[in-house]
């Protein structure tokens, strides 16, 4: 078995330069620590799509035994959550030692874009992508257009433009109104000095996951052009994927230029409820836990904050499971998965679900809008309802009664 | 033997048909990527063990049915479990049928009162215990690889566990098992007929025969495993000594003691001590004089661990050697998991670091042998990289060996490091020599090749025969009766020499 006789494309050699050594790292280990931890094999159990097996395929191709077009498909299956690299023996015992790091998500969007480089294209992500380069917003459900990405704002009567932008995540925008609605009451209600942008197309973070290099940074560069043009030098973000992008992604597009800060509203809130500027006074008279978002939890380390939160909320019984125990945890929507292949990705949120269920709680409470839906779809047969965060927390303040939950509304 | 043909559809169909089309994985990167373990590996020669078809198969019903396939057919069939052995169990000889196990997850009740659980072979000891944990049981096989190696593997390897001088090891927690023979029959082995009885003088001793065949007598489908009280108390200390002399008589004293909440009794020797100044990020920094260490850990209940502690601390300090405290026990002891895979790096002799794999020989050598061995096994891998500075030794570490009576002999391992990336066939063929000669020593010592992960690899296969005289003949006689065509992980431990005189 040996690849096809034709030469690689020179972008195949370009990947294999800058991931053989890491490649090389993880095959000499080979001891798949990562195996345990990956959402995505815990429910496929399919050993093919292991990070150890991400980074294997590189030394294969460099072996000539596999090519682009071989390995391309396997690379779907990852959410890009970051697990893997936590419990990587290569990381934690000797990473420092050799300034070296193990970097699954990087490689999986690198080979991604290899991918689409070479003109392999996944047939629904070619599809989203395309469909959300023509709307400027991702297609998350039927009617999303540019004209109507700020109408969740409708009556917040929010000013466009200042010092500080409020940036409203794709599926928050059109999908779960609710969440941005209530963020946006909290930082009223704290006295938080915020607009809008004029024009805000989709951070382009999903369209990187996705292999779509070219598009990703064409949207990066349209809403730092924004933001510059309304003066704009805080950015408070609502999701943890736009987070990744605006803290790791636009730094790369952009180096030095790039002087923004950026903002994440579930620390500015815990910090708000911290310092008395926001008072949580409505009990919450349920038994929740709490679902750590991947990219806050396992990429940015941030899992005190919300917790700090949940434990403000009065009346709420909080099921904590602790944050490492939930590095297995993930609802698969990440990285696309949702998108080629929405059968992993609701196998993926059963299984987080049935964790919750085995805490007897009735209440699941994320910090991810992206989340949320899948998560919701596969709790219904639990007993368990599925909410967000920051929409608690407005019920909790009196701001806006959580809508289809079996809570006392505010001031009843 | 089986013969290796390319599969065709009716034998693909055969396999869908079985297990379903989504369960059948042809695809290049499926099988390239089952084609290798942490065991060394021929990197050059990769693609000589890819399988031809994996299978994922979801019971025993259907395992049985792809192995009655394919001896009817005559394809090779081998067994996968977790893919983290360190010898080549899991690595095709002769391509075939790749039968992945990793499906069969499924987890029994939680039996408290007669202390057990039946799971399937594709469960992690992790996972598990990580369920068992509001029980307050767990389930103690406790390899290197406790957070990714599965059930099935354990059986499949008799493994070792870390903590079996208190708990036992697989073949003393593993109560029974179900188990698919070469010829598709479903047998469960254990003692007597019971699924949960844990001593038993009816019939033969079929659960050990089956245990540790690295494949080649047949496929296991579930295990009842033993529960035991999660330890109250956990006492681990390290103790520096000036010389190995030193550290290897105190661990002597140390394992005679009698104390049956010994978990392990563990010697580094100066190589090892050097390498883990060298190049091992956990180190704790420690004295120039130290030349090894001598360390032991304790698991029980309180009343049990404090006063054996107390008494195993005079033991230790009465040898001259120096406590390091509780920082290098916490972070050694408790990192004895990851030391499984630390090595991302070696050095070639002139100091470069490079991309290196960890290769563990291990050995069980009789408690008076050990520094003798210590010695031949440092000049045999001397030899190796002083001709070939793709190889580094990583010094060698002994633990106690047996379940229950950690006295008697020890498991010893050294650990070489080797760039796979640069193996081609010259440096392959001096790593099977140097593997046969680092076998060889072993038994003439009066030990044996392996303590704990099996001697099925090239080098060291070649002395099993030696290693167990006329026993290996009646090997090679329950082989051929189990599996008349040789379809069961063929070529694995010299065992195709069972067919040549038939």
């Amino acid at each position: 078995m040996t690849a096809d006789d034709k030469p690689a494309d020179p972008s195949v050699g370009r990947v294999l330069d800058d991931w053989r050594n890491a490649a090389y790292n993880c095959f000499s280990s080979g001891h798949k620590f990562c195996r345990e931890v990956c959402p995505v094999l815990q429910v496929t159990h399919d050993e093919t799509h292991s990070p150890t097996a991400f980074h294997a395929n590189l030394v294969a191709m460099d072996k000539g035994l596999l090519t682009i077009e071989d390995v391309a498909a396997d690379y779907v299956n990852c959410t890009q959550c970051g697990a893997c690299e936590l419990r990587c023996p290569n990381t934690i015992f000797a990473g420092d030692f050799y300034r070296f790091r193990t970097r699954t998500v990087d490689l999986v969007k690198a080979m991604r874009a290899l991918a689409v480089e070479n003109d392999i294209h996944q047939p629904e992500w070619q599809r989203w992508n395309l469909q959300t380069d023509e709307l400027k917003a991702e297609p998350v459900l039927e009617g999303v257009s540019q004209e109507r990405v700020a109408d969740w704002a409708a009556e917040l009567g929010l000013p466009i433009g200042g010092e500080t932008i409020l940036f409203c995540d794709c599926e928050a925008a059109f999908y779960r109104t609710s969440q941005p609605k209530a963020v946006a009451k909290l930082l009223l209600a704290a006295g938080v000095e915020f607009g809008l942008m004029r024009e805000q197309w989709c951070c382009g973070g999903p369209a990187a996951e996705m292999g779509y290099v070219d598009q990703a940074r064409r949207f990066a560069e349209h809403n730092i052009a924004d933001w510059r043009a309304v003066g704009a030098k805080r950015i408070l973000v609502l999701d943890p994927h736009d987070y990744i992008t605006f803290t790791e992604d636009y730094p790369k597009y952009f180096g030095d230029d790039y002087d923004f800060e950026i903002v994440l509203v579930i620390e500015l809130i815990a910090e708000l409820i911290r310092d008395g500027r926001l008072t949580l006074t409505v009990p919450v008279e349920r038994r929740a836990t709490y679902h750590d978002p991947c990219r806050l939890n396992k990429r940015k380390g941030i899992h005190r904050e919300p917790r700090e939160i949940m434990r403000a909320i009065p009346g709420l019984t909080f099921e904590d499971v602790d944050h490492v125990t939930q590095w297995g945890y993930c609802s698969g929507a990440g990285a696309g998965l949702g998108i080629e292949k929405p059968e992993l990705t609701a196998a993926i949120s059963a299984r987080r679900v049935e964790q919750a269920a085995t805490l007897d709680i009735d209440l699941l409470v994320s910090a991810c809008v992206w989340s949320e839906r899948p998560l919701s779809e596969q709790a219904a047969p639990h007993a368990i309802e599925v909410c967000d965060l920051m929409e608690l927390v407005a019920h909790a303040a009196g701001l806006q009664p959580l809508a289809g939950l079996n809570v006392a509304a505010a001031g009843d | 033997m089986a013969t290796v043909t390319a599969l065709d559809d009716r034998v693909l169909e055969g396999l869908a048909e079985i297990v379903g089309h989504q369960y059948v994985l042809t695809s290049k990167t499926a099988r390239i990527n089952r084609a290798r373990v942490p065991s060394m590996f021929a990197v050059h020669r990769w693609e000589e063990h890819v399988p031809q078809v994996v299978v994922l198969p979801a019971s025993a019903h259907e395992v049985s049915e792809i192995v009655k396939l394919a001896n009817r057919e005559r394809i090779p069939v081998v067994p996968r479990a977790g893919g983290t052995g360190l010898v080549d169990g899991a690595v095709p000889l002769n391509r075939g049928i790749l039968v992945d196990i990793k499906r069969m997850d499924h987890v029994g009740e939680v039996d408290l009162a007669e202390r057990a659980i039946t799971v399937g072979p594709g469960v992690n000891m992790f996972k598990l215990n990580e369920m068992l944990r509001p029980y307050g049981v767990m389930y103690p096989d406790n390899p290197a690889s406790y957070t990714c190696a599965l059930v099935g593997g354990r059986i499949g390897t008799n493994g070792w566990s870390l903590l079996g001088a208190r708990f036992g090891h697989v073949r003393n927690l593993v109560i029974s098992f179900e188990i698919v023979l070469p010829t598709g029959e479903i047998i469960r082995v254990g003692e007597g007929g019971g699924i949960k009885t844990r001593s038993s003088s009816s019939g033969y001793r079929l659960k050990e025969l089956f245990m540790g065949t690295q494949g080649t007598l047949g496929i296991v489908t579930e295990a009842t495993l033993e529960l035991v009280k999660r330890p109250e108390a956990e006492f681990s200390a390290f103790w520096l000594q000036r010389s190995y002399d030193t550290a290897w008589k105190t661990g002597g004293e140390l394992m005679r003691s009698g104390y049956a909440t010994i978990a392990g009794v563990m010697l580094f020797d100066e190589r090892k001590v050097d390498f883990v100044r060298r190049d091992d990020e956990a180190y704790v920094p420690q004295p120039d004089w130290c030349e090894a260490v001598c360390a032991f850990a304790l698991y029980g209940n309180r009343a049990e661990v404090r006063p054996a502690a107390k008494e195993m601390m005079r033991i230790a300090k009465a040898s001259g050697g120096e406590y390091v405290g509780d920082e290098i026990a916490q972070l050694d002891w408790s990192a004895r998991h990851d030391r499984y895979a630390t090595p991302l790096h070696g050095r070639t002799p002139n100091g470069q670091v490079a991309p290196m794999s960890w290769h563990c020989e291990d050995a069980g050598i009789p408690y008076p042998k050990v520094p003798e061995i210590r010695k031949r096994w440092h000049a045999i891998v001397d030899d190796l990289v002083a001709r070939h500075p793709i190889f580094d030794d990583w010094g060698m570490f002994s633990y106690t060996n047996g379940p229950y009576k950690p006295w008697g002999d020890m498991l010893c391992e050294i650990d070489v490091g080797i760039w796979e990336e640069h193996l081609d066939d010259e440096t392959w063929g001096a790593w099977v020599d140097c593997k046969r000669e680092i076998a060889r020593a072993s038994i003439e010592v009066g030990g044996t090749i392996s303590a704990a992960h099996g001697s099925s690899r090239a080098g060291e296969v070649d002395l099993v025969p030696l290693e167990l005289g006329g026993a290996y003949d009646v090997m090679k006689t329950i082989k051929r009766a189990l599996d008349p065509n040789n379809i069961m992980n063929p070529g694995k431990y010299g065992l195709d020499s069972a067919y040549e005189d038939g």
